[in-house]
Formats: C-alpha cells, structure tokens, sequence
C-alpha cells in the first residue's frame, strides 16, 4: 500500500482532537466573524498513525500560514482527521445524517475560506474514506473557495492521479483548485528538495488567491431555512393560476 | 392534541425467525393494525404508499375505505400521498370519495417521494419535484374549491370546464398536510396556504427538525393566519416499549440491527440519542415524546412508526395495547397542561365545517 507510516515522535505538533465535537474550535455555532482570521481547513485522509498524508497536510497548512503571514493576513489553520470520523462516514450513509462529530467536521469544512484537501492514492485515484467524506458534504459547501489538492503514494507513478481524479472532482464541486497539485512519493521524504518547491509553490498559489480578498472572509452562503424563497416567486415561475 | 400510529406497509422478514409474510398477510396485518388503533383509542391511522417493493400500500384510498367501514372514530390519512407523481385529478377524486364513505373521517399528507425511478415509472422529471408540488397542489386545491375548474399548467393536460366529483363532504375539502423533511420550499407551501406542516423527524436529529418547523411557523403567521403559535405542526415518532427498558432493547435489537432504511449503521444507542427512536419503557416514552413540545412548541399530531422492519403482527398489536393504554392517556393530560389557550387542536371535517358555516353566516349578514 501506498502510506508510509512514520517512525514515532515523528508526528507534526497539531494533533488531531479526540473528540471534535467537544473541542471549542470545532463547535458548529461559533459565530463566523466576517473581521476574524481567515480560516483554512486541511483535510487529511492518511490512514495510519502518524501517516506521511498528514505530514505532508501539515507542511502545507504551516507553508499557507507562513505566506498569508509574511502578508500580514491573520490566518488560523485547523485539521480535520478523517480516520477520526471514519465510523461517522460510513454511518451517515446508511442513517442518511450525520452524527454530532461529523456534523462539526463537515461544518468547519464548509465555514473554511480555503481547504488543503490531501489524500493517499490507492488503487489509482484517492482512498474511498477521502471520496466519502465529500460525498456527505453539502454539494454547495466548496463553491467558489479556494482549494489546494495534494496526495501522497509509494512511487512517483502515481501522482498523475491529483491531475485525473482530485482535480475533476474539486471541479465538479465548483472549487476554485491551485494550478500546482502536490504529491509526494516515498523516496520524496528523503530528497525534500523537489517536495519543498512543489510545497512552496503550491502554497504561495492558494496564498495568493487568499490574499487577494483583502484578508476579509466571504460572506457566509445564505442558510435556506432561514432565507426561503416567497411562494408567489415559486408560483410565479410556473405561473400557476391561482 | 391527536395521537396516532403510520405505516410504511414494507414487507420485511422477521429477523429472528427469517420468515418474510406474504403481500397477503402483510395487507391484512396493516389493516388490522389500523383497525387496532382505534379499538386502543388512538385519533389517527395514516398509510404510506409505495411503488416499489417492498412495500406494499400503492392503493391507499382504497385500504382507507376498508378501515372506514369498520371504524368510527379514526380519522384516515397518509403519509404520504405523492403529490409529485400522481394526477391531482385523481388525488381531488379519490379524497373526495373517501370523505364521503368516510364521514369526514378524512384527511391527507402529501410528500413528494423519494424513490428516485417512481419519478420516470409515472412519466415525470424527479429534477422537477418542487415545480411538481407546487403546480400539482395548487391545481388540486382549487378543484376541492371550485365547482368549474378551467386549468392551464407547466406539467399537466389543461382542463376546460371540468368537475371534480364527488364534490367534497359538506364543501369542506379535507385538511391537508404537507410533509417534507428537508425542502424549505415545502414549509413554505404549507405556510402559504394555512396548511398543516408534518416533519417526519424520525431519522433525523431534532435540532434540524427544529428549524424546519420554526420555518414553518414563521411563514405561516408572515401569510396572517395567525401568530407562529397558531400554525398546525405533526410530528413522527417511532418507540418499542416493554415494562422495563431492558427487555425493550433485547427484543427490539434484532429489529432494529436488520432493519431496512437504518440497519447495519449506527447503534440502537447512538440511533436513540441522536434521533427519536425510544426504545424502553413506556415511561421513557412518554418523558421522550413530552420532550418535542421544548424543541418545536405546543403542537397537534403525534404519529408513531410502530409496524416495521418485520415486527410480528402479534407483537405489534401488543405494542399498540401499551400504547393506547399506558402511554397516549398520559400524554393527552400532560400535553394538555399549560398549553396556552390560543393553540388549536388540529382541524377536522367538524371542525373546519363549522369554521365554512361561519364565514358563510357573517358573508350573508355583511350582504
């Protein structure tokens, strides 16, 4: 297989939260300060612990954070650990909603001013819990934002998959995805040379794009219950007789 | 407030003994489970209908009008009538019907269906759902009303000078609900018209059944029929009781594990705590069903899932004797306390007959 588990004490400083429905950052009504930091999401879907999915997820949150801040553009990067939400993935299929923990997560997600979106390529695209886990977003939840793709695999022959699979979905999705796909292979972690231009580069491309709205977050997309379009509007366009 | 029972009509086997009941025997079975309803004193029997197996209730008027030979009291509704698919023509036609075999006994939710391939079996677009709802509904509400219907819409064959008949009972079409679980543009329909809204919340957390109904509620005091307090709100329920909680959760697992819709997902005690699936005694169910009115304020309809997932009739009908006896009575009190004076119960062919004769007596004084 294609993760590359990492010797212990290895693992980067962020650590995913046991429980992310009890942790304040993950709280589905912390109020969006439209005058807050702007908000990136990384979503890693590596399987192991540690795994080189999220290494390679928290070099690019800390590359993104480092450039918005050499802008002067507050930025606060959290995680979202997929292997954490496995069972609530796979749950929300079969029950058809999610439970408190999932909801957090895909809320933070959908909250996100830009998502680092990094998964391990197996069987020649991005693992089903990756796939899985934007299944049960809200399809509207990416429009527009801004979305870095990146990915990780045993041999370099697979990095074509960010180009054949991650960056039609993210289209299909309606994401605005960086120019610059980042993959890194086994043999990358010890020559980090080519890894960090790709990092670099990649980053400063969704930087770039985040900087370029000022530092200010985008307005929250409008909450159907609570925003609903008249009956006469809806009547209207089909120009019903009364 | 109206207490009642509603059926999927799925043919399921039974977990423990892997036997699946005929169409025959799952037919009967639903009938006499709605024939129980009202023997346990319950207001309320409602039926789904289905195109697909396997379920079996594609025919409700006609199910509706065995039960109203041999009740007296149930009111017969659905849950839901597919206002999408079917011809509103022949909704308008067969409630009218029922209401007259019924007394009145009558009353109907519409919900839009969500098998996907029923859409394309009935000649219709699913992508058009709302669209469906929205002109198929006003076409059929303005044939309860008008005795001369000339209709002109996006989906169906124009009338020129048609009558819906029978007319309905007394003038008095029956009162509608509309149910939906997701789709705002569905409280909204409701709202518009001073309809009922019913969410069926039983697979969904109540937070998300909150804010649909306060929605609802708030459109329908924006459309002056009253304040947000007014408006008419069903929920869904589902519960397995015993006398203690234990043995409730020991035979209902079985069911529950295997069950079509939610088995093989999350836990019987992950499912009861994130939706309203109660399963204990029939004390847990009466503090779990009181537990609503904190979340979507004092309200009229109260249905519960009892025949599913290849429960035997015998056991259901046992659940229905817990129900009837030990739970609603409990229920009726308590929800009946401090509900505030200017909530309405849910209206009836009595009530919104009476409701028609007034308008009509101050029209002619005004005359």
């Amino acid at each position: 297989m294609t993760e590359f588990p990492l010797q212990s004490g290895e693992r980067p400083a962020a650590e995913a939260p046991d429980d992310l429905a009890d942790d304040p950052r993950f709280s589905a009504d912390e109020p969006v300060s439209p005058s807050g930091p702007l908000r990136v999401v990384v979503v890693s879907a590596g399987l192991s612990v540690p795994s080189s999915t999220r290494l390679l997820a928290d070099r690019l949150g800390e590359a993104v954070a480092r450039d918005l801040g050499a802008a002067e553009v507050p930025v606060r990067v959290d995680t979202v650990e997929l292997r954490d939400l496995a069972n609530d993935i796979a749950q929300n299929f079969t029950a058809g909603f999610p439970g408190p923990k999932l909801t957090a997560a895909l809320d933070q997600v959908t909250g996100a001013d830009a998502v680092i979106a990094v998964t391990p390529i197996f069987t020649a695209s991005y693992s089903g819990l990756f796939k899985s886990f934007f299944d049960v977003l809200d399809q509207e939840a990416l429009t527009g934002k801004p979305v870095l793709i990146a990915a990780t695999g045993g041999t370099a022959r697979h990095s074509l998959a960010l180009e054949h699979a991650l960056r039609p979905l993210f289209a299909y999705l309606r994401a605005v995805v960086v120019p610059t796909a980042v993959y890194a292979a086994s043999e990358d972690w010890g020559n980090t040379d080519g890894l960090n231009r790709r990092i670099d580069r990649a980053a400063a491309e969704l930087a770039a794009l985040l900087a370029g709205t000022g530092g200010r977050r985008a307005a929250p997309a409008a909450d159907p219950l609570e925003e609903v379009v008249p009956f006469a509007e809806q009547l209207a366009a089909l120009r019903v007789q009364e | 407030m109206q207490f009642g029972i509603f059926s999927v009509g799925d043919v399921t086997p039974d977990p423990t003994t892997g036997r699946t009941p005929t169409e025959a025997e799952r037919i009967k079975a639903i009938l006499r489970i709605a024939e129980k309803a009202e023997e346990v004193g319950l207001d309320v029997f409602a039926t789904g209908e289905h195109h697909n197996p396997p379920f079996v209730p594609s025919s409700p008027t006609t199910m509706l009008g065995w039960v109203a030979a041999r009740t007296e009291n149930l009111i017969l509704s659905t849950a839901t009538t597919l206002i999408t698919t079917n011809d509103p023509v022949k909704i308008a036609e067969d409630f009218a019907m029922l209401q007259h075999v019924a007394d009145g006994r009558v009353d109907l939710m519409l919900g839009r269906g969500n098998t996907g391939p029923v859409y394309p079996w009935f000649g219709k677009d699913i992508r058009e759902g709302i669209p469906l709802a929205i002109e198929n509904y006003a076409l059929l509400h303005k044939l309860w009303r008008e005795d001369v219907v000339d209709w002109e819409g996006k989906f169906r064959t124009p009338l020129q000078s048609f009558t819906a008949t029978p007319r309905p009972l007394d003038g008095v079409p029956p009162f509608v609900w509309h149910g939906s679980i997701r789709s705002p543009e569905i409280a909204e329909q409701a709202a518009y018209y001073g309809d009922g809204f019913f969410h069926n919340n039983i697979f969904w957390p109540m937070e998300h059944t909150k804010r649909m109904v306060r929605l609802y509620r708030n459109r329908y005091a924006h459309y002056g029929h009253g304040t947000p307090e007014q408006a008419i709100v069903g929920l869904g329920g589902q519960v397995f009781m015993r006398k203690n909680s234990q043995e409730a959760v020991r035979e209902f697992r079985p069911y529950f594990d295997n069950a079509p819709v939610y088995g093989h997902g999350p836990s019987l005690e992950e499912f009861t705590s994130q939706t309203p699936l109660t399963v204990g005694s029939p004390q847990q169910v009466i503090e779990r069903t009181l537990s609503f009115r904190k979340d979507v304020g004092d309200y009229q309809r109260q249905l519960f899932l009892m025949d599913h997932a290849g429960l035997p009739l015998k056991t259901v009908l046992e659940q229905l004797d817990i129900l009837g006896e030990e739970v609603v009575p409990v229920l009726r009190e308590e929800f009946a306390k401090d509900r505030p004076a200017g909530v309405p119960d849910a209206p009836t062919h009595a009530s919104l007959r009476a409701r028609a004769r007034e308008s009509a007596d101050s029209e002619a004084v005004t005359k």
